[in-house]
């Protein structure tokens, strides 16, 4: 295995169009939602003036199309890093795709024009008390939205594992277990870790389509009114278990892809070894176990789901970090690497992946979730593994993907702006965990004052303000190159 | 646990973090080392690292226990609750059976909600958000908690209940 093989093998023309279609969409998406989360700043700073429905809305669609937004995005950079090495089921990509969009269109029609303001995460039975504020078909479209967003992430999922078990055979062979278990044969086709990823990421995204779908059935059904309620602890169950599982699985595809670009830049290649090919394969087990961690304050939740949530919690993060993150830091020290915008942003990845998931691990220890359950500190700490953790990690990927494509050269001012992504994210975030420190709730209109939260919110918007011409920048770049980068995925140029 | 003293972990542990990032950034793109190297050195530190990682968890995990907030635990460390104040939480206002507790004394909040879910928020006079416990429609949520120091406390909701969700307060007198 050499260093780093160019993304292209002359076959895989058609797949690189469909990662670019998915990785563009997510991030005009992720723009345009970005500047909803500014707004709601600029709200808590009290520059800004809206009725509270607004701060509402806002939010929850947010919230749902940064989700989906994210996702899409590394499912399309998921499908582009392994696509010279397998064949994909262009029908299937396509087909997820279109099911995805319809229902990510759905999210802005039911909250601007149904009003409705939920939260992405409609914690049963808000979404269906019409008396909140919102209109019942708006509830219906909304559910829908998610439905099709889940059939169509469920269909990428078993387009992925097709696509590993028509090269490797057989499920254990894709996740490496002869690998792990040091039975591999010499000389035997041994699967790359971002297919390794890609297999995980099939079969937990299926186990947790089933979740969201045992969330959906009685939602569904309340409103339509064909039962009464449901036991709400289940249904938040679910809703967890889909959301916190469908979130983290986000983070791990977009870890996925610095296995893919990373060596280009250090000249080091990413092995496929026992260690890390067990780092990626625990994920299996540890990203079912910390969602519990969102039912801490339901006291009526047997204690010792409680205990496993807190275990698992701190337990998620120890191959993360000792595993995934150290084996990138690994094999970047002393490389001689490039510092170019994807290595900028896949360092800022790394560093809010290790800082949010921090911030994580403090708050899942219980004691300490009775005072930041449900405050900024929550939203702080997966803006942190998100923006600056997952969705760098994208962009990093997305650029890499472009640029290679294109062989657009990039500027100084380039790397200037992906320092200013991270810097002006970092300020950002901290703003949330002092917020939540100090007590101010999450899901809140307004201020209160002995938090402080004005202020902060005041410093946040300055700090996104940065984040945005980094942005600016850098959507200029990637603009410029989606042209070339397209004719040369058509095998033209 | 105070908020501030969380924070404090948070920021020492993230530092320590971000120093060992900057020293590894400061240091990919100078002068290379043959990644052989490179790598007994990584494995080297990983080996090192991995046991006192491990170790903080475990105990940190074991010496949280007792600070759980649930009723049976909270029982153990403060005394059986001397007063019960039954919480009735609906679109949007707080039902207290009384809203005047004994300050410095184990006090039982047993919590539910007649629509949707709600959370039950304490804040002390200083603006401090003491303690939590969700409020859910078909369930009792049993807070036993000890409230410091007299003065007047504020409800506040702490989950997302609907728009007008950030005014629905309550007081309660701690004497
Ligand atoms: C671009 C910069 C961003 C800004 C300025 C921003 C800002 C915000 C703000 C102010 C909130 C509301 C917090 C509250 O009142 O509870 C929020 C919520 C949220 N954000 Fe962001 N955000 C950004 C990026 C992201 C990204 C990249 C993601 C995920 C990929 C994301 C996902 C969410 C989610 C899931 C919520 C919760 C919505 C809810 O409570 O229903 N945000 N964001
Ligand atoms: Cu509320």
């Amino acid at each position: 295995m050499g260093a780093y093989e160019s993304i292209q093998n002359g076959r895989n023309g058609p797949a690189l169009r469909v990662a670019l279609v998915y990785m563009y969409t997510g991030f005009i998406l992720f723009l345009l939602m970005g500047l909803l989360g500014l707004l709601m700043r600029m709200l808590h700073a009290e520059l800004l003036r809206l009725p509270p429905q607004w701060y509402y809305r806002l939010m929850t669609l947010h919230g749902a199309g940064m989700v989906a937004a994210a996702l899409l995005a590394a499912m399309g950079g998921g499908i582009a890093a392994t696509s010279n090495r397998l064949t994909h089921d262009l029908r299937w990509l396509w087909t997820a795709y279109i099911l995805y969009f319809v229902g990510v269109g759905l999210v802005p029609l039911a909250v601007l024009f149904g009003g409705f303001a939920a939260g992405w995460t409609i914690i049963y039975p808000l979404g269906v008390a019409y008396a909140s504020g919102w209109t019942a078909w708006s509830t219906f479209a909304f559910l829908l939205g998610y439905l099709l967003v889940a059939l169509g992430f469920a269909a990428y999922c078993i387009a992925m594992l097709q696509a590993v078990l028509r090269r490797y055979g057989s499920l254990s062979r894709a996740l490496g277990w002869p690998v792990i278990s040091g039975r591999a044969q010499p000389g035997e086709d041994v699967p790359y870790l971002q297919e390794v990823v890609a297999t995980v990421v099939g079969i937990c995204g299926l186990i947790a389509v089933l979740a969201g779908a045992a969330a959906l059935v009685p939602y569904f059904a309340h409103n339509l009114n064909l039962t009464g309620l449901v036991d709400p602890l289940f249904v938040k169950e679910m809703i967890f278990l889909f959301g916190h599982t469908a979130v983290n699985l986000n983070i791990y595809l977009a870890a996925g892809l610095a296995y893919a670009s990373l060596p280009a830049y250090t000249g080091r290649p990413w092995k496929t070894t026992p260690l890390s090919a067990l780092g990626v394969n625990l994920v299996m087990i540890f990203v079912f176990l910390p969602y519990f961690h969102h039912l801490y304050q339901d006291f009526a939740q047997p204690v010792f789901l409680s205990a496993i949530g807190q275990f698992g919690s701190y337990g998620v993060g120890v191959p993360a970090l000792l595993i995934t993150v150290f084996g990138g830091l690994t094999l970047a020290y002393r490389s001689g690497m490039r510092w170019a915008v994807p290595t900028i942003l896949t360092f800022v990845g790394f560093w809010g992946w290790v800082f949010g998931g921090i911030g994580a691990v403090v708050d899942s220890t219980i004691a300490v979730n009775q005072v930041f359950h449900n405050t900024l500190w929550v939203p702080a700490h997966f803006h942190t593994y998100y923006l600056l953790g997952a969705v760098a990690l994208t962009w990093a990927y997305l650029y890499h993907l472009a640029t290679e494509l294109s062989g657009r050269h990039e500027s100084r001012t380039s790397r200037l702006a992906a320092w200013l992504y991270g810097i002006g994210g970092a300020g950002f975030v901290m703003m949330f965990f002092t917020a939540g420190a100090a007590g101010q709730p999450r899901r809140f209109a307004v201020s209160i004052p002995s938090t402080g939260e004005q202020t902060w919110a005041f410093l946040a918007t300055l700090f996104v303000l940065v984040l945005a011409l980094g942005l600016l920048w850098l959507t200029y770049d990637l603009v410029t190159r989606l042209g070339p980068a397209w004719a040369r995925a058509r095998g033209r140029a | 646990m105070s908020g501030w003293a969380a924070f404090g972990v948070f920021l020492l542990l993230g530092a320590a973090w971000t120093a060992a990032w900057a020293f590894v950034a400061a240091r990919s793109g100078g002068s290379p080392l043959g990644y052989e190297d490179v790598s007994r050195g990584a494995a080297r530190v990983r080996r090192l690292l991995a046991t006192p990682i491990l170790l903080v968890l475990a105990v940190v995990y074991l010496v949280s226990l007792r600070w759980f907030p649930y009723p049976s635990f909270a029982t153990q460390r403060l005394g059986p609750p001397s007063v019960r104040v039954e919480v009735r939480a609906r679109q949007w206002a707080w039902e207290l059976s009384r809203t005047e507790v004994p300050a410095n004394q184990p006090v039982e909040f047993a919590a539910t909600a007649v629509d949707v879910n709600h959370g039950f928020g304490i804040y002390s006079p200083s603006g401090r958000l003491v303690a939590q416990v969700q409020a859910m429609p078909a369930y009792v949520n049993r807070l036993v908690v000890s409230l410091p120091g007299p003065g007047t406390y504020t409800i506040r909701c702490l989950e997302y209940c609907g728009i007008p969700h950030h005014g629905m307060a309550a007081t309660l007198e701690v004497k």
